[in-house]
Formats: structure tokens, sequence, C-alpha cells
């Protein structure tokens, strides 16, 4: 079933196409993550689907309605959940008044209890807001967006400046959610995060959907060249290998191949007939953010800065 | 095609629960914060008790030579609905705009409505409790007499209320962000203030007042003291002061609903160019 489904969608700021024709689908229970530097659509195609900005052009459907649709609007916000960048509560009252009012919002919320466990916030139900932690705050932030209990959630950059245990904590109340059918639309910067959370990823870049697919196979990142890499004992003689060899005075070896079955039987028979020593072998892939960086147009700026 | 039950707008006896609840939290929020909760009810208390004490007896011939403790309780009257439903709401709005606090309301099922009438009935409950107390202290503390006729007090009190409060959103939508909420608001209400003869009674004749008269606190003033004014012939209704007052809040809700925005203005820009261009570079 889809929840989801963009085609062809554009928006314009004046005379500057922040989205110019993107397309996806998004099916029941799915997480779908759409990465990208910014200023590259995201937040403009998510807050399309939400109905908070009107498009230009293009066929948008959610949950069977069109968002922008003003007549059905309060019936589709009360099937939509929506956990902002910002931390936007009053900051005098306590976490349980936040989450019962915002509960009484929709005709079918799940229990304040319930949110509570699920973000970890039990110890800190009747603390004032304004005394939580960041991390903490963020974490009502997402119990915020859940209360409703959703059919569809959008996540805006959820982690972003959380330490990586909170992360690990925020992931699991997202699969928390997606295990109990809720559909999840995501944006984030990390690649971990994508790989961790999503079944499917489009990376948008300039208004434009770049590539799609899952994470694993992102970009063709499951074929194609991996990098071999291996040490040997200083001085080492290196047998005839059919890829790209570099290999350090030290004897640190690494390889570039596509063909890296052959190559390997290679390396291992001469290491196992010579009895030469090989230590620390691996066979690396591209990474997830290697492909987005190369699919973004940044591969010759390094692995840092992407995000700029 | 029949809209379902679930996508109207207003769906009765659940809505009206609904605002009743909002204003709940409204009215939560406001006492969760006491200290700032007894300063917005306490300054106008405290600004009549220490001008009274300063020139409460001394006489105005403007006002019909009656003491002009009798001119500041009405005064204070319009100060303390005044500073709520336009200061206070003013910058609450800001505030709640730049956090994006009315984004995510704006994403709720929380109709506009729903949200705008608990915000003004919150200004309301907050403002009759000035006015109660103002009149309490008054009649108790300074034998000022009360109005001598309610019903032009309180259509002139309801009048300002709604209409201070609309130009209060409008305002909000000219206040870039929450750093300038306060000192914006502040020199355009003090200012008014001054030039519309709260502190002292302001001959009408005069060029302040005629001035003073284009705005809306000028006849605010007069129209709430009419009610007050024992003179032989003076009318307890001033139609033409509660007329303007009208005008201006038809003018707040004009303005509002033109330039009003959800989004946080910090990361949107301020003027129609920045805030397209922004809005693609700072997504």
């Amino acid at each position: 079933m889809t929840v989801v489904s963009v085609e062809g969608l554009c928006k314009t700021y004046g005379n500057t196409p922040a989205v110019d024709g993107v397309s996806f689908e998004v099916g029941h229970g799915e997480v779908f993550a759409l990465l990208g530097p910014n200023g590259a659509g995201k937040t403009t195609t998510v807050e399309v689907l939400e109905g908070f900005r009107r498009r230009d052009s293009g066929q948008v459907r959610v949950l069977g309605v069109d968002p922008a649709d003003r007549s059905c609007s309060r019936a589709f916000r009360e099937r939509i959940g929506v956990v902002l960048q910002e931390l936007a509560v009053e900051p005098f009252l306590t976490v349980r008044q936040a989450l019962a009012r915002n509960a009484g919002y929709y005709p079918r919320p799940r229990e304040v209890d319930e949110v509570l466990g699920l973000v970890g916030l039990e110890d800190r139900a009747d603390r004032r807001i304004k005394s939580l932690s960041g991390g903490q705050q963020r974490r009502l932030d997402l119990g915020l967006g859940i209360v409703g209990n959703p059919e569809l959630l959008f996540l805006d950059e959820p982690t972003t400046g959380f330490d990586p245990l909170a992360r690990r904590g925020a992931w699991d109340v997202v699969r928390a959610l997606t295990g109990g059918g809720t559909t999840v639309i995501l944006t984030t910067h990390y690649m971990d995060e994508a790989e961790a959370l999503a079944d499917r990823v489009a990376v948008i870049s300039s208004g434009h959907i770049v590539a799609q697919g899952p994470p694993a196979t992102l970009g063709g990142r499951d074929a194609g060249e991996v990098r071999i890499r291996f040490q040997v004992p200083a001085g080492t003689r290196l047998p005839e290998i059919p890829a790209a060899v570099s290999a350090s005075p030290s004897g640190q070896v690494e390889i570039m191949t596509d063909r890296e079955i052959e190559v390997l039987a290679a390396v291992t028979s001469w290491g196992v007939s010579d009895v030469v020593e090989i230590t620390g072998l691996t066979v690396e892939r591209l990474t997830l953010e290697d492909v987005y960086l190369r699919l973004t147009g940044h591969a010759a700026t390094g692995t840092t800065g992407y995000g700029g | 095609m029949n809209p379902s039950p679930a996508s109207r707008s207003f769906r009765g006896i659940t809505d009206v629960r609904l605002v009743a609840r909002q204003l709940y939290f409204e009215q939560l929020n406001f006492w969760l914060n006491p200290v700032a909760a007894v300063f917005t009810v306490g300054f106008s208390v405290v600004f009549l008790v220490l001008l009274a004490s300063s020139a409460g007896g001394s006489r105005s011939s403007v006002i019909g030579n009656v003491r002009v403790i009798q001119y500041y309780v009405p005064g204070f009257v319009d100060y303390g609905v005044m500073s709520t439903c336009f200061n206070a709401m003013t910058i609450s709005l800001v505030v709640r705009r730049e956090t994006g606090l009315l984004k995510r309301l704006r994403l709720s099922p929380l109709p506009t409505w729903a949200m705008l009438t608990a915000l003004f009935t919150n200004a309301v409950i907050i403002s009759v409790l000035q006015v109660v107390l103002l009149l309490v202290i008054g009649k108790a503390g300074y034998h000022v007499s009360l109005p001598h006729d309610y019903a032009p007090f309180a259509v002139a009190l309801v009048v300002g209320a709604a209409s201070f409060t609309a130009v209060g959103v409008a305002m909000s939508t000219l206040i870039p962000n929450q750093e300038a909420a306060g000192p914006m608001v502040s020199i355009v209400f003090f200012v008014l203030l001054f030039l519309s003869g709260l502190w002292y009674p302001l001959d009408p004749n005069s060029a302040m007042a005629k001035v003073a008269g284009w705005f809306p606190i000028r006849h605010m003033i007069t129209a709430v003291f009419a009610p007050f004014d024992k003179r032989p012939g003076a009318p307890a209704w001033a139609w033409h002061d509660i007329a303007v007052m009208a005008l201006w809040g038809a003018a707040g809700v004009a303005v509002a609903l033109r330039r009003w925005s959800w989004s946080p203005r910090r990361s949107e820009g301020g003027g129609r160019r920045a805030r397209s261009q922004r809005a693609v570079a700072g997504e």
C-alpha cells in the first residue's frame, strides 16, 4: 500500500528553484530517508508533504489525500506526526502536562505513560520542561510527535546534536514505531542514521533526486570497486596480482579492484604457499558516505564537511 | 459530496471542550511562572498606588474639578487591559513564532481559530482580574466613585480588549525577532500612553490630544472614563471613541491576515525577497 506518492514536485522561491521535479513513493510501514546537503530541498519537500507549504506543480498524495487541500487539513493533521528541528515547548509546563495537552488535539492518542516509556522520560514526567537537558528536550520533541498515534511520522533531522547513546535510543524508538506499522519519512545529514533506520534512501541535491534505493545498494555500492588492504613484513616481494597495487616501504598494501574474488584468491594462496605473514586483511566496499559525496558532487572535498 | 464529520472545521461540543482545554493550559502556563504572572497583574496596581500617593489628591479642571485619582483608576484599568492584550500578546506571539511553537501548532490538528480564541480568552481573564483589583483598591483605598453605568464601561473594555488584541497580533507580524519584541512594543506603547494623557488629564482641544486622537489609546482612555464622568450632560457612552477603537481593530485584523507567518522569521529572513532566498539557503 502506498502511503506517500510524489510525482514531478516543483517549488520555487522567487527565481530559485528549491525542489525541481522530485518523484518518489513510500509504502506502508516503510522508513524512507531523504539525504542531502543543506539547501538541497529536503525540508521544502517534507513541508509540502506535511501540508505546511504549497507546491508550484506536481502530483502529491499523502495518506490518500492532497495535503494542500484545506477542506480536509484538520482530519489530515490528525493522522500525521511531526518532529521539527527546533525544540518548541512552553518551558514552564511539565513534561506530562505538555504531552497531555497535545494528546488532547487528537482523536485516538497514545497514553501519556506509554509515550513517556517509549522516549525514556518516565523519571522526568513531572519536571518542568526548562529543567530538562538538551537531549531530554529533544526526546520530549519526539514524544510530542508520536503522542497523536500518527500513521505517518515526519522526522526532520531528529538526532542532530545528540550524543551517541541518545542517538541509539532515538533509533530504538523509531524502530519500535515502525514495528507497529507507522510509516516514517526522515531527513538527515548522517549516513549511519540513514543506514541504520531507512529501508530506502533518496539522495537529493540541488532540488533533484540523484539516486534512490536501499542503503546497501545505493549508487551501485554493492557492486563495483572495493578496497583490499593488508600488512606484510617490510621488504617482502609481492607476487603478480591482477589489479592496481600500491605498497609502502613499511609493507602496507592497498589494492583497488572490481575483481575482488580473483585478487583475494591470489593474495591468500600466495600467503599460504610462500608462508608470508599477512595481517590486518580488510575488504571495504564504498561506504554510504563515499556514495553520497560522489552523488552530491563533493567527492573531492574529503570525508568531512559534507553538511556545509 | 458532503464533507465527513471528521473533516468539518467546527465540531460542536467537542470543539468547545477543545478550546476550554487549550484555555486551561494557557492559564496553567501563565500561572506556572508566578513571578511573571504577579508582575503582569500587579504592574497596573503598583502604578496606580504610586501616582495616587504623589498626585492623586490634586484636582483637574479638564475633568470637572474632581480629584485626579478619579481619572487614574479608569486610566489604569485601561493600562491593565492594553498591556495584557497588546504588549503581552504581541511579545508572546513573536516568541512563539520564533521558537517554532506556532509551526508545531500549525502542524497539529488544533484549528487556528481555537488557538486564537483560547489566547484571547486567556488575555481577557487576566484583564478582568486587574480591572476588579483596580476598582476594589480605588474604592477601598481612595474612595473613588465607581462607574455610574456599567454597560458602557463593559462595552468600552470589551471592544478595547478585542481591538488591542487584533492590533497586537498585527504588531507581532511586524517584529522580526524575539530580541526586538520587548523594546519595539514598549516604545510604541509608552510614547502613545504619554501622548494620550494617561499620566494627567489632557485638554481635549490641545494639540497633543489631537495627535493622540489618531491612535487607539487616547480613545480607550476617554471611552472608559466616560461612565465615571458625573458632570451634568456628559454622555456615558462614548460611541465615537468606541468606533475608532473598533476601526483600529479591523485594521489590525487586515494586517494580521496579510502578514501572518507560522514559520520563524529568523530562518526565513525579513523581507519577501530575503525570505525567498534564505528559505532555500537556510533549509
